[in-house]
This record gives structure tokens, sequence and C-alpha cells, in this order.
């Protein structure tokens, strides 16, 4: 069994990467079934264009709304925001822009793939350009039968094989334009990802490092925060039954609570891991540190905001 | 006699059940002994059999690609629509293979902030050297698919026939009749003009020439890197067994890195949580400086007169003040074994 286990831990090991691999199976899958049970083309000069395209690009924004959603970045930006009495949340304006770059870069990982899914099935790109001008167009010359045909093309019901041999062609420039985007976005994921790492004032082995505390935080806090509850509720319910006065139960205050929940800031002159872990430090009781001299933004620290790809379902 | 009888027969039933229990047990370990013996086996074979996986994973992939979404289109954008199917996939696996791979992130991990830390003085081609080598590991997968793609013929059939260069047609369609220059991108789909028999001559051709390419490239592909393997060895300053040992070494050392890291955050996320919701000032927690971690993340470089296995053994022997010394080397075969 623990042979088992070892194997396990291996696949665990990478769980970013197969978290990504299983969204694009996801998306793989779901197009593959809307084009083949859902989608029927109208084959009509005047809808084809305008259902291709709907096809096409709402799952995309459905899917990029839902990254933002699924993201706890957004929330820990969002919460508290337009409360009364409340500073500007997310800090200055660069800082909260950067933060929601940050985040919509994140969210548009799953529609760039659906598209580029999509691009490579072809059935909702013959659809969109078999209703375009443009591209009857483009692939007509000045054929007007052609052009009067190219709308009943993607159902097979055009009238002469030469034109119906113009699927064909469109199959083919969505697949290459599939290709390319997927090529185009891993080179620039690449390229950003390797700018990120190397504007890291921190370490290789820190940021592992890091990333397996911030992991441990979260697990802790749950149980921490569950037995916490547990007590205080007991102590709640049991005064209130037996009628008699509460003793005071050590919690920890609001402003302790916003302390902790604001956004990461590094501060090179300190070494601390998470809001968490600098308020715990902190050198005087009443010492705020949601700002300090010395704080900048790092783009590579904002998995300190998002620790594990289940943390909002969780808190 | 009653007193007589009992002690044999006790005797009997203690001797019975031992038996028992030293038949019972010794069939049972030694098949599961057998069946761990078969997976230790198989655990220590991880490098072939990881390449093994990556084979088949390219193989099932391109048997996917040809039958569901490959299509020729027999027009003019022939050429381009299988070289995009031959090569991004190819371009893709490349990047994915930079992605996986650790110690291209070990190398990129702040450079920008602290240039000096890759290009130390006197060794600045180190960086480009580990990045060549990072490459060339990367290179594994897309080959694969590579060969496994022109081995199949369909890619590059369709992307030949699309050629309109005057010298590729000569030598495609020499001795077939003239409507091969005109026609000839029509061939996959065999809608040419000619009869079947000559489209069909063209299209094994066609596939015949993949094939080899294919073939070609498997070939070379090994023989250079047995060669470079080779090469590697030859010039490596440490005995082979000493090498063995070495590998085991930094695997193990991987294995208790990663454990002793979540051995110190939990106990260090512990302690904060406790002080944040008892709310009391924290007790200290000894961790590694900034400096030690810097030093600690470096890309391991071989010494001759010191025998470090990995960063972190030279790092503890050595202490805090760390300058790169005038005669290191980096180390060939160390870094093919992919510390961390």
């Amino acid at each position: 069994m623990e042979k088992f286990q070892t194997v396990l831990d291996q696949f665990l090991k990478h769980h970013s990467a197969l978290s990504y691999g299983l969204v694009t199976l996801l998306t793989a899958g779901g197009e593959r079934i809307f084009s083949s049970v859902v989608f029927a083309c109208p084959c009509s000069a005047a809808w084809n264009l305008p259902y291709g395209l709907v096809f096409l690009l709402v799952p995309a924004l459905a899917l990029f709304l839902l990254g933002y959603v699924l993201s706890a970045r957004t929330w820990r930006l969002l919460t508290g925001c337009c409360a009364p009495g409340t500073r500007a949340c997310g800090g200055s304006g660069l800082r909260g822009l950067l933060v929601c770059t940050h985040v919509s870069a994140a969210a548009a990982l799953a529609p760039l793939t659906w598209v580029a899914v999509a691009l490579l099935g072809g059935a909702f790109y013959e659809c969109a350009a078999s209703g375009s001008p443009f591209f009857a167009e483009r692939l007509c010359r000045d054929s007007e039968e052609c052009k009067a045909q190219l709308p009943l093309v993607p159902c097979g019901q055009a009238g002469s094989a030469k034109v119906q041999d113009l699927l064909k062609e469109l199959k083919a420039q969505s697949q290459v334009l599939g290709w390319v985007l997927i090529a185009v976005v891993i080179t620039v994921l690449l390229v950003f990802t390797a700018v990120t790492r190397c504007l890291s004032p921190v370490s290789f082995l820190q940021l592992k490092f890091w990333k397996i505390y911030l992991e441990q935080e979260q697990q802790i806090l749950k149980t921490q925060a569950t037995e916490h509850a547990t007590e205080l509720a007991k102590e709640n319910i049991k005064c209130f039954f037996e009628c008699s006065r509460s003793k005071e139960h050590c919690t920890p205050s609001m402003k302790d609570w916003q302390q902790i929940s604001a956004l990461y800031k590094f501060n090179p002159k300190d070494q601390y891991y998470s809001m968490l872990h600098k308020y715990v430090n902190r050198r005087e009781k009443s010492h705020s540190v949601k700002s300090s001299e010395g704080d900048a933004f790092v783009p590579i620290l904002g998995f300190v905001d998002s620790p594990g790809i289940t943390s909002v379902a969780e808190l | 006699m009653k007193k007589e009888l009992a002690p044999p027969s006790a005797a009997a039933t203690a001797a019975v059940p031992q038996r028992k229990k030293k038949d019972f047990p010794s069939s049972r370990t030694s098949t599961m002994d057998a069946f761990q013996g078969l997976l230790k086996f198989f655990l220590n074979q991880k490098t072939a059999i990881g390449y093994s996986f990556m084979a088949l994973l390219t193989l099932g992939g391109e048997r996917l690609f040809s039958l569901v979404a490959f299509k020729c289109p027999c027009s003019a954008e022939n050429t381009v629509y299988g070289l995009a199917f031959l090569f991004a996939p190819a371009w893709v696996l490349l990047i994915l293979g930079f992605f996986l791979n650790n110690r291209s992130w070990r190398l990129f991990t702040g450079c920008c902030v602290n240039p000096r830390k890759i290009f130390p003085r006197g060794h600045g081609c180190r960086f480009f050297y580990v990045l060549g080598q990072i490459t060339l590991n990367s290179l594994v997968a897309p080959v694969m698919w590579l060969s496994v793609a022109l081995l199949n013929g369909t890619f590059y059939e369709c992307a030949m026939s699309g050629t309109k260069s005057a010298g590729l047609l000569d030598l495609i369609c020499k001795g077939k009749p003239k409507e091969c220059w005109e026609e000839l991108h029509k061939v996959s789909c065999g809608k040419t003009s000619m009869t079947p028999t000559d489209n069909e001559e063209l299209q094994l051709s066609l596939q015949a020439q993949s094939q080899i390419l294919g073939w070609c490239l498997i070939c070379s592909a090994s023989f250079f890197s047995l060669v470079s393997t080779c090469y590697g060895r030859c010039r490596s300053k440490v005995s082979y067994l000493q090498m063995t040992f070495w590998k085991t070494y930094v695997e193990k050392e991987k294995e208790q890195l990663e454990n002793s890291f979540l051995d110190y955050a939990s106990k260090l996320s512990m302690r904060n949580l406790k002080c944040f919701f008892e709310n009391k000032r924290p007790e200290a927690f000894p961790m590694p400086s900034f400096a030690a971690w810097e030093a600690a993340s470096e890309l391991y470089s071989f010494h001759q007169t010191r025998q470090h296995y990995s960063t972190l053994h030279k790092v503890v022997e050595d202490g805090l003040d760390l300058c790169p010394e005038e005669d290191e080397t980096t180390m060939v075969l160390v870094g093919t074994a992919e510390p961390l």
C-alpha cells in the first residue's frame, strides 16, 4: 500500500499541471458535446454568421466570468469595498489595476482553451464564415452563383460540387487558426511566466516552501477555526440556557480579521509568508500591518492571496 | 490413564495450529513479496517507463488527430495545413517540456533582480549551457511526435501535395501524366483527372517518402542521444559507482526536502494560528535567512577538490560565506538527474 501511496504522491506533486490538464479535457469534451448534439447550422445567409459567432464566443465569455467568480483574489479584493467608512479597496489605483490584470489573465485560460478546441473542431467557424460577406468575396471571387450557394455549404446542400468543396477549405482555415492560437497562447504564457519568475525577489526553494506553507496554513486555519467556533458556540449556548453571565471568551476582534484579510504586500526587509504571519509578529499590539514603508507589489507572489484551487469553495 | 491421555492431546492441539501458522503465512508473504518486488522493479525503471508513457501518449494523440480532426483540404492551402498539423503540436510539446522542467524555473527565478547570480564573474556561459541542456531535454517529446506523424504519412502527403516549387514538382511528378503538375493538390482526396492507379501511385510514393523521413529522424535522434551521453560520460570527472551514488543521493535529498518543508510549514502555521486565535505574542521560530535560501537555490556546480553532492550539501558544510571559486566547472551528468 505504501507503494501505491508513493505513486499517488507523484501525481499530487504535479497537481497544478494535472488540474490544468483536467480543465482542458473538460473543455474539449464540452465542445465535442456541443458541436455534435446541440449545434445545427441554420444554413441561411442572414443567420449563419450570428449563430456561429454566438456558439463560439458566448461559452467563452461564460467561462471567463466563471474564472473570476472562482478566483479567491477577486473576493478578497471586493469584500468590504463599498461598506461605509472603509477607505478605497485594494490600495491605490495602480495596485488595484495590476491585481485586476493578474486575475483577468488567470481567468482567460479556460475561454481561450474553448475557442482553440472549437476552432480545431471546425463546425462553428464553418457556419460563421459561410454566412460572412467578407469570406464570400474572398472564396467566391466573382461568381454570383457561388456567393448565393455558400451559406448552404455547412449542411451539404450546395448545388454544385465545386462550391461544396469550399467546406473543406473553411475547415482547414479554422484548424490552422486553432493551432496558431494554441501556439501563440502557450508561447505568451511561457514568456510571461519566465519574466515574472525573473523578477522574483525570492529564490526558487523559498518559493517552493512558501507555497507549501500557504497550503498548510489554509488547512490548519480551517481546523482551528472549526474548533474555535465550536467552543465559542458551546459557550454561548450554555450561557443562554443557564442564564448565567458569559465569561469573556477570547476571540479575535473585527479589526484583527480585517488586518489578516488584506491583500498581501511583500516587504524585502521582513520574511513573512502571509498577512497572518505578519500580523502575529507585529511589534506593538496596536500596530497596523496593512501597509508599511518598503511594501511592493510582486507579480510572482500573487499565489499568496489565493492558495489552492478550491479555496473559495472552502472559505 | 486419563492423565496420560490428556497431555498428548494437548500437545497435539498445540502442535497443529503452529504447523498451520507456519504454512499459511509463508505462501501469502511469498506472493506479496513477489508482487512488491515487481512493483519495486517498475518504480526503479521510472525514467524508462516515463519515456514509454510519453511515446504512447504521442502515438495515441497522433492517431486521434488523423482520425478525428485531420482532413486535407485538397486546395492551394495544403502546404500550410499540413505543416501546421506537423509543427504546431511539436512546438506546444516543446514549450510544455520547458514548463514541466524544474531546472528551468530554478534557472530563471530571480535572474532579473540579481543578474550577477546567473552570470557570475568568469562563468558567463553557464546560463547558456544550462539553457541548452534544458532545451535538449525538452526536445524529446516533439521529436517523438514528429517521428510518429511522419511514419503515419498523411500530414506529409497533404503538405507536399500543395507545393508550388518547380524543383519539388519535378521530383514528385517525374514520369507521370502532365495533369500531375497542375492537379497534385487534389491527390489526397483522389479527385484528380488521372487514372485511379496513377493517383494511388502518387499517394503511395508521397507516403513512402514520409515514412523514410520518419525513420531517418528516429535513427539520427537516437544516434545523437547515444553520442552525447557517451561524450558526457567520457568527460565526467567522477567514477561510475560514485555517479550512481550521486543520483541516489539527489533523489533522496529531494524526498527529504519535501518532507521537511511540509513539517516546518505545518509547525510554523500552527504557531501563527494559535497566536492569532488566542491573541498571544509568538515565541521565536528559527528559520533560514534570506541569504541562506538564495545560496541553497543556486544551480549546482561541481568542485574538483571538495566532495559535495548538492548545493544544499555545499551550503551546509561551507556556512553562508560562499563566493564562486576560480576553478569551478559545471557538472555535466548530475544536472541531467534533475535535482528538484
